[in-house]
């Protein structure tokens, strides 16, 4: 048998990211400017956080496409909040209700075996409902600007502290996932759920966990999309979940469960964040943005079944033929009888 | 209800278990004691996975009581059988394919990752297996991921290893070595019960045995007192095992002087079975015996163009139809009723008409399908087959599942097949309407059709065949001449016995 290491996924989206920057400032050398890279990295801040959360059920093997409501949800309510005065009132309630949101959508997931496509839509159609009904389809404007300047504060240069909360909740998380037992809990659901009932590990308990650190990393997404945009429309987070679901898959995290880390989700969410300053520093219009995100994740769904089918065909054979070749040395030890 | 000895590892008293209304486990009685291999043997059916999901707390008994060292437990989730060091090592592995071994071995555990890595590099060395801590579990050959389940019973401290046919997809030397553990662990005072197809390795491993039919342990002892005759009619229901031929097979016998075979399989290797050969003639039965696991429906749906052929060739009436896909071997007059009904067999949300005429759909539509052709053939095969429906728009899961194979095998004789292969027709359907499936397979018979009839049920091949083999391990083992067709004889042969002597040591 043969020794096999295979370069971790996200590494190659990481030389994907810096491909495609060198390959954009091959054709426009005003992108390579490092101020330009950061503004980059900081403009996706939203979708990282949101990525890093919904990273943890696609990990498990289900999926999420409530997270673009749920950051629509949190904003208004956080906006809603500090224009009244109560900035940590609305804060503790954003994230409340987005951890409410994952506790539902677990629920229903892992204890009523509803399939997680189904009961996210549905959840994301009531909170986009919702959030009509809560702002009475106003726009949320006039925020305190000391709340707006909290996403423009800056240091070493353009970096802000956004960004690196951000990376520092990406590496922590990133430990706890693959340097603790619990952590591993969640790859092992998606990998292998029977497997895992077998070994005593609470299967939809971990979904239930999943579920709620996306409802939390969509609302901290909200806060921070608040105080970024600083004015909250009824169409807020629109379309997040294509972005983010795209961004994980660009990051090496398999849509079938098991395989990923949030080094790669953050990384594809860089990439997809990059991509819209990409076609504004390649002259084309932004109209763009969606269609290329679309393609972009359907070719890399394709690529990654196709290798997840070829995989599974071979372990299939494999088992066919030992019980063949047993039969062999069998009837060779009759002859010998 | 016997006493509960303090002792014994394990002790399950008076167990049943049904699945609505099918009892499946009827009053299990078993003990285990330190260092005791237990080798449970049972045809397909008998309820050996479901008394072992029981004491591995995945399924919860109706009635009955799991004692361990005398202490009557609730074995109510997995966690607590592995708390108590029960561990079940399944048929298939059940690893992480996309976690490396050590990950795989160590999941679940809560202690310091360090001494763990220890004490693992510890059992392995004492054990004296080698295997690359880092390989990713996907790239492990089946052996290897049987040893890293192991591994990961042994870690646990287990004082009892349930092993569920290990030696199933081992090669023969990783039976050897398998064997060698076993021994090891038997001398460690583990308690490991057995389950095994394969009744030479009864002899080899076990000191102790418990036969299961039908939901109940019907002998058990020393294995001393066992040889293999005792075994194979240990694994006859009841009935069988006073006279031979209990079931008379009453349809007319074949002339094969002036026949030719109409369907010819040569040579033939796939995944999953290895130089199959084999031929049936117009109007004959042909039984092909075998437990499951045994090749037999990966080489039907190989042959139907579900899965590639590696070698060998398949021909009707002369014509090679080898590797042709499923469509084209339809076309030159092949149809398959596939095992698994549910998955394979019905369009449950489709009415009865639908799924009649669903095979043949391509020969009536000319755009538009023609209704009234439809409604014909499956008024035919309704009356022909005595199908209860209440109108051919009933749909296809409100039927029993006796009615359900009817429509099935309708829908497969709709081409006007010259060779039907069936493939466990009656398995999961009632008493009258099995009479009813048998009725119409000799009515089949009688029109000339060619029939391969594959079952795990020996009864119904008894009953049934004109000619029989018996697949063993991926291979043909014994041809049976009608007269020889014994449910003796298929149960030694499908357990890999011929002839008194033993196919595998």
């Amino acid at each position: 048998m043969h020794k096999q290491r295979s370069i971790p996924r996200a590494t190659t989206s990481i030389i994907f990211l810096v491909l495609m920057f060198l390959g954009v400032g091959l054709i426009n050398p005003a992108f390579l400017d490092i101020n330009n890279i950061l503004l980059s990295l900081n403009s996706g801040v939203v979708f990282t956080i949101v990525a890093i959360g919904i990273a943890f059920v696609i990990i498990t093997g289900e999926i999420d496409v409530s997270v673009g409501a749920t950051v629509g949800m949190t904003a208004a309510i956080c906006g809603n909040f500090v224009r009244d005065g109560h900035p940590f009132l609305g804060l503790s309630i954003a994230v409340l209700v987005g951890v409410g949101i994952g506790v539902i959508n677990g629920f229903g997931v892992a204890y009523m075996k509803i399939p997680s496509i189904i009961m996210t839509l549905g959840t994301n159609g009531i909170i986009r409902g919702m959030i009509y009904v809560y702002t009475g389809g106003r726009w949320i404007e006039n925020l305190p600007m000391e709340f707006k300047s909290l996403s423009q504060a800056q240091f070493m240069g353009t970096f802000t502290w956004f960004y690196l909360l951000t990376l520092i909740a990406m590496i922590l998380i990133y430990v706890v996932m693959n340097r603790t037992m619990i952590g591993r809990y969640f790859r092992a659901v998606g990998d292998n759920a029977n497997g895992a009932t077998l070994l005593g590990i609470p299967v939809k308990g971990t979904k239930m966990v999943a579920f709620m650190l996306s409802g939390l990393f969509a609302s901290i997404g909200g806060i921070m999309y608040t105080s970024r945009v600083g004015f909250i429309t009824p169409i807020a987070g629109m379309g997040y979940e294509m972005k983010v679901i795209a961004a994980c898959v660009l990051g090496g995290i398999s849509l079938s469960g098991g395989v990923g880390s949030v080094i790669g989700a953050s990384v594809g969410a860089a990439i997809m964040a990059s991509i819209s300053r990409i076609l504004v520093f390649l002259g084309f219009p932004s109209d763009y943005d969606n269609t290329i995100t679309g393609i972009l994740l359907i070719i890399i769904v394709v690529f990654d079944s196709v290798i997840q089918h070829r995989s599974a065909e071979k372990m299939r054979k494999q088992r066919l033929a030992a019980k063949v070749v047993h039969s062999e040395t069998a009837s060779e030890v009759r002859e010998h009888a | 209800m016997k006493e509960v000895h303090s002792d014994s590892l394990l002790s399950v008293r008076s167990i049943t278990k049904a699945f609505s209304a099918n009892k499946v486990l009827k009053g299990i009685d078993l003990d285990l004691n330190r260092g005791d291999v237990l080798a449970l043997i049972g045809g397909n059916g008998a309820g050996k996975s479901t008394l072992m999901k029981i004491i591995m707390g995945i399924y919860q008994q109706d009635e009955g009581d799991i004692f361990m060292s005398g202490e009557l437990i609730n074995m109510s989730k997995p966690s607590i059988a592995l708390a108590h060091g029960i561990y079940l090592v399944p048929q298939e592995p059940m690893l992480f394919p996309n976690m490396n071994v050590l990950e795989n071995i160590v999941m679940g555990f809560k202690e310091n990752p360090k001494t763990l890595q220890k004490r693992l590099k510890d059992l392995m060395k004492q054990l004296e297996w080698v295997i690359d801590l880092n390989r990713k579990a996907e790239s492990l050959s089946i052996a290897e991921q049987q040893l890293v389940e192991i591994l990961r019973g042994l870690l646990r401290n287990s004082n009892i290893l349930i092993l569920d046919e290990p030696t199933s997809s081992l090669t023969f030397n990783e039976v050897k070595s398998l064997f060698k553990i076993v021994e090891d662990l038997k001398q460690k005072g583990i308690g490991i019960i057995y389950i095994t197809h394969r009744l030479t390795e009864v002899f080899t491993i076990a000191n102790r045995v418990a036969i299961m039919s039908d939901g109940l342990i019907t002998l058990s002892g020393p294995v001393e007192n066992f040889d293999y005759d005792m075994l194979v009619r240990g694994l006859l229901p009841d009935e069988v095992t006073m006279a031979e031929h209990s079931t008379e097979n009453k349809s007319k016998p074949v002339d094969y002087a002036n026949a030719k075979p109409v369907f010819e399989v040569k040579n033939l290797c796939g995944n999953g079975f290895h130089d199959i050969s084999l031929s049936v003639y117009a109007g004959e039965i042909l039984g092909l015996a075998g437990v499951v696991g045994a090749g037999r429906t990966e080489l039907a749906t190989s042959i139907f163009g579900q899965d590639e052929l590696l070698s060998g060739s398949v021909s009707i009436d002369g014509v090679d139809i080898t590797g042709l896909n499923t469509r084209d071997v339809m076309d030159k007059g092949l149809s398959y009723v596939p095992e698994d009904r549910f998955l394979h067999g019905i369009f449950g949300i489709s009415d009865v008409a639908t799924n009649t005429t669903s095979s043949k759909l391509r020969n009536m539509s000319k755009f538009f399908i023609q209704y009234k052709q439809e409604q014909e053939i499956t008024a035919q095969y309704v009356k022909l087959f005595r199908t209860k429906v209440t109108g051919h728009d009933q749909l296809m899961s409100s039927l029993s599942g006796g009615n359900q194979q009817k429509v099935v095998i309708a829908r497969a004789l709709a081409t006007e097949p010259k060779v039907l292969i069936l493939d466990e027709p009656t398995r999961g359907i009632d008493a009258g309407a099995r009479g009813d499936v048998y009725a119409i397979i000799q009515e089949l018979k009688s029109k000339g059709i060619a029939i391969l009839l594959i079952s795990s049920d020996f009864e119904e091949i008894v009953e049934l065949s004109d000619r029989a083999l018996s697949m063993f391990s991926g291979k043909i083992n014994r041809e049976f001449s009608k007269n020889e067709i014994t449910q003796d004889n298929l149960m030694a042969a499908a357990f890999g016995v011929t002839k008194g002597r033993v196919v595998n040591a």
